[in-house]
């Protein structure tokens, strides 16, 4: 039962409700007449759920213009149509319209013997602060008095969050209002690594702290924001480089708690896939997943997002964006290497040279199917520019690099597409910094278009690394009423991607 | 009367609250890890235990080291952003100077008291502080006593340095000095702080003293490592 089957209830609604009132409440079913007053009532909300022509569940909000309280009024779902979250899904609609009413607080009385009221109140959010002795007559059964308080939960709203990401280079502060972006700001320290040809963990993690304050303000400024606006930090504690992590934890930790606000530790690779969500509005799953960066090379197959994320192969030694950095060194062309080769492979001829795809032999698919290697190829690069040097020979630096790219590429789809055909998923997903390479886009898309697989690119600068993929994944748990971390957890450089949020 | 948040991170974990100068409550881990897992539980342990809600703290002092890199950074980025949050006034303080105002002024970290070193210093007969900056070195600064608000007046430093070049350079300069040691706790960086108000010389500076390059060598042929790399 979706949300969208719950509308508002009219007068002519009232035969059906009095139809099911008596169905649901033998002994203590409300009078035709007050029924009548209340769905007329100005400072009344009822909604009603529909199967077809017949009522089967509706409740009622009563919000008096001025009060800051709110308090259910009753809610009845036919027995027949009890375990499908009938009962939920209109608590969720009247807390919506409580909250947009100004409401602080909502209350209710739910019977003592009625367990599973119970338990759905206090998923919501709600707590027990008293009980009434023989409230419901002429049963003689005590009541249960409840209580939301709408500042300390998120249900019913879509919350704001913001999302710190600082694993590798890469220093981001996202805010996202439930599925919907409203700042990215990000502030990379890849020019200090230039020199070193690689990412320097000391260097990043000194950029990430220099970067924090500026990039948190400019994200509250895009987003047109104060603090006390947000309803939850979200910080990725892992898989990256520790030190770096352990920067962005810290302030993450230290902002929640000025904020007296909720934390939530989440996985860096699970937010690159849940990043979608904020382009499509939610993520089609399943999905296969291929996340390409400096960092990392990691093919998944996601079923649900929060749930059931499965890592099918990563790369047993370089990452694919190393090798891109590593083998740009070979050539004389600058770091990063992705662009640089990019550029030089434009006039070159991908099949000028056939340099080898690692992990791609017979012998390897039991153990490594969806694994990849970028080692052998990078040395491979490496000898092959040796040897012609040696020789004296002059050779074109755009054949070695549309040759490598090719190579680099043609394994990364081919593996992808496997597995979307031998998984049943007509999905690919791709993240991560390396998505920028044009015939990596160029490849995927003629591939997918072959296998009738639906391709999907999230923007750069969500491809990449960023702060609104780590508030999106925060807003999802927040959304399937997930408890926050503690203030204890610590960085996670390994972390798996099974472990969606660090508790 | 507002509160002051203290932070210091440049060995173990050490949180203060102060109002007006007196110490409301502190958590204190000595051990040289977990900076990370502790900073958030360990600030918001100390504004519990006082009963006071973060917005009512109007300034947050941070210890900028000179430390050891990674645990230093994780107490900088969670003062900063304890201030971004409640909306507190941000200021920083050179550990090794709160270091020699605790020795000069005979307060311990743990709040015992000692002798007072400050009769004994001056400007030829220095204060030297010293701090392990780990593999074999020492972080150092020298001090010649305290303003007439109590801050530390500091000479020379800080700087890091094997022990041995440490005790050569002082021998070869002649310099006699009174040595301390003395851990560091997050109360002594409030105790320089509300002298440095008394002088006019509170700073809003939070850079970190590192006092060391990252780890991380140029290769000399960026071509040449590029090949050599094999896995």
């Amino acid at each position: 039962m979706s949300a969208a089957a719950i509308r508002l209830a009219q007068e002519a609604d009232l035969d059906n409700i009095m139809t099911l009132e008596h169905e649901c409440f033998a002994t203590d079913a409300w009078s035709r007449g007050n029924m009548h007053l209340e769905l007329m009532a100005h400072h009344t909300t009822y909604a009603v759920i529909y199967e077809g022509e017949r009522l089967i569940a509706y409740a009622g909000l009563s919000k008096v213009p001025g009060s800051d309280q709110s308090d259910i009024q009753t809610i009845a779902v036919a027995p027949a149509a009890r375990g499908r979250g009938l009962g939920k899904a209109l608590m969720l609609h009247l807390i919506a319209e409580a909250r947009k009413q100004h409401a602080n607080d909502m209350f209710l009385e739910v019977r003592a013997d009625n367990p599973v009221a119970q338990a759905l109140y206090l998923g919501l959010g709600f707590e027990h602060i008293d009980t009434r002795k023989n409230y419901y007559q002429p049963d003689g059964i005590d009541a249960w008095v409840m209580r939301l308080q709408f500042a300390k939960a998120s249900v019913g709203r879509e919350p704001i969050v913001l999302g710190i990401e600082s694993s590798c280079d890469e220093t981001g502060v996202g805010i996202v209002r439930g599925n919907t972006l409203l700042a990215n700001v990000i502030s990379s320290s890849m020019d200090e690594h230039a020199r070193f040809g690689g990412v320097v963990p000391e260097i990043a993690a000194r950029a990430h702290l220099e970067a924090l304050q500026p990039t948190l303000r400019e994200a509250l400024r895009q987003a047109n924001l104060s603090l006390q606006d947000i309803d939850a930090i979200a910080v990725t504690n892992g898989p990256g480089l520790g030190g770096a992590l352990m920067v962005g934890i810290g302030a993450a930790k230290a902002l929640a708690v000025s904020l007296n606000k909720p934390i939530y530790a989440v996985n860096h690779l699970v937010g690159h896939v849940g990043v979608d969500i904020l382009e499509r509005g939610k993520l089609e799953t399943p999905t296969i997943a291929l996340l390409v960066s400096g960092g990392h090379t990691s093919l998944l197959l996601v079923r649900d997002l929060l749930t059931d994320v499965e890592l099918l192969g990563e790369t047993i030694d370089d990452a694919a964006g190393e090798a891109f950095d590593k083998v740009a060194r070979v050539l004389g062309l600058k770091y990063p290497g992705g662009p640089e080769i990019d550029r030089a492979a434009a006039s070159g001829n991908p099949k000028a040279i056939r340099f080898p795809r690692g992990l791609t032999q017979p012998k390897d698919m039991q153990k490594h199917r969806y694994d990849f290697s970028f080692s052998g190829l990078k040395t491979a690069v490496a000898r092959w520019v040796e040897v012609a040097e040696a020789k004296g020979e002059p050779f074109s630096v755009a054949n070695v690099a549309a040759s490598f790219r090719e190579a680099v590429v043609d394994v990364l789809v081919t593996k992808a597409v496997n597995a979307c055909v031998a998984h049943g998923v007509p999905r690919l997903l791709l993240g991560g910094g390396v998505v920028a390479n044009a015939r990596l886009r160029e490849v995927a898309e003629q591939r997918c278009a072959e296998h009738g697989i639906e391709l999907r690119i999230p923007a750069f600068n969500l491809c990449t690394d960023n702060g609104a993929m780590i508030a999106t994944l925060g807003a999802q748990l927040i959304m399937a009423g997930r408890q926050p971390s503690s203030l204890n957890f610590g960085s996670e450089s390994t972390l798996p991607v099974t472990t969606v949020q660090s508790l | 009367m507002s509160y002051t948040l203290a932070i210091d991170t440049s060995a173990g974990t050490s949180v203060s609250l102060h109002q007006g100068g007196k110490l409301i409550a502190e958590v204190e881990y000595l051990e040289n890890m977990k900076h990370a897992e502790r900073i958030g539980s360990s600030i918001a342990e100390v504004l519990k235990v006082a009963g006071v809600e973060a917005n009512r703290v109007g300034a947050v002092v941070v210890g900028r080291g000179p430390a050891p890199f990674t645990g230093l950074r994780i107490g900088i980025a969670a003062g900063m952003m304890f201030a971004e949050g409640s909306g507190a006034k941000l200021f920083g303080v050179v550990s090794l100077d709160a270091i020699a105002k605790a020795a000069l002024e005979g307060t311990a970290a743990d709040g015992s008291s000692g002798q007072p070193l400050a009769a004994l210093v001056s400007a030829e007969t220095p204060l030297l502080v010293t701090a392990d900056a780990r593999r074999s070195e020492v972080y150092w600064a020298l001090y010649s006593g305290l303003t007439s608000n109590g801050v530390a007046i500091c000479i020379e430093g800080p700087g890091v340095i094997k022990p041995a070049a440490l005790e050569a350079m002082l021998q070869e300069r002649n310099i006699q000095v009174q040595r301390t040691s003395l851990p560091i706790a997050a109360r002594q960086l409030t105790a320089l702080f509300e002298a440095q108000l008394g002088d006019g010389s509170a700073n809003t500076d939070v850079t970190a003293l590192y006092l060391r390059e990252a780890d991380a060598t140029v290769p000399r042929d960026l071509r040449e490592a590029g090949k050599k790399v094999s896995g």
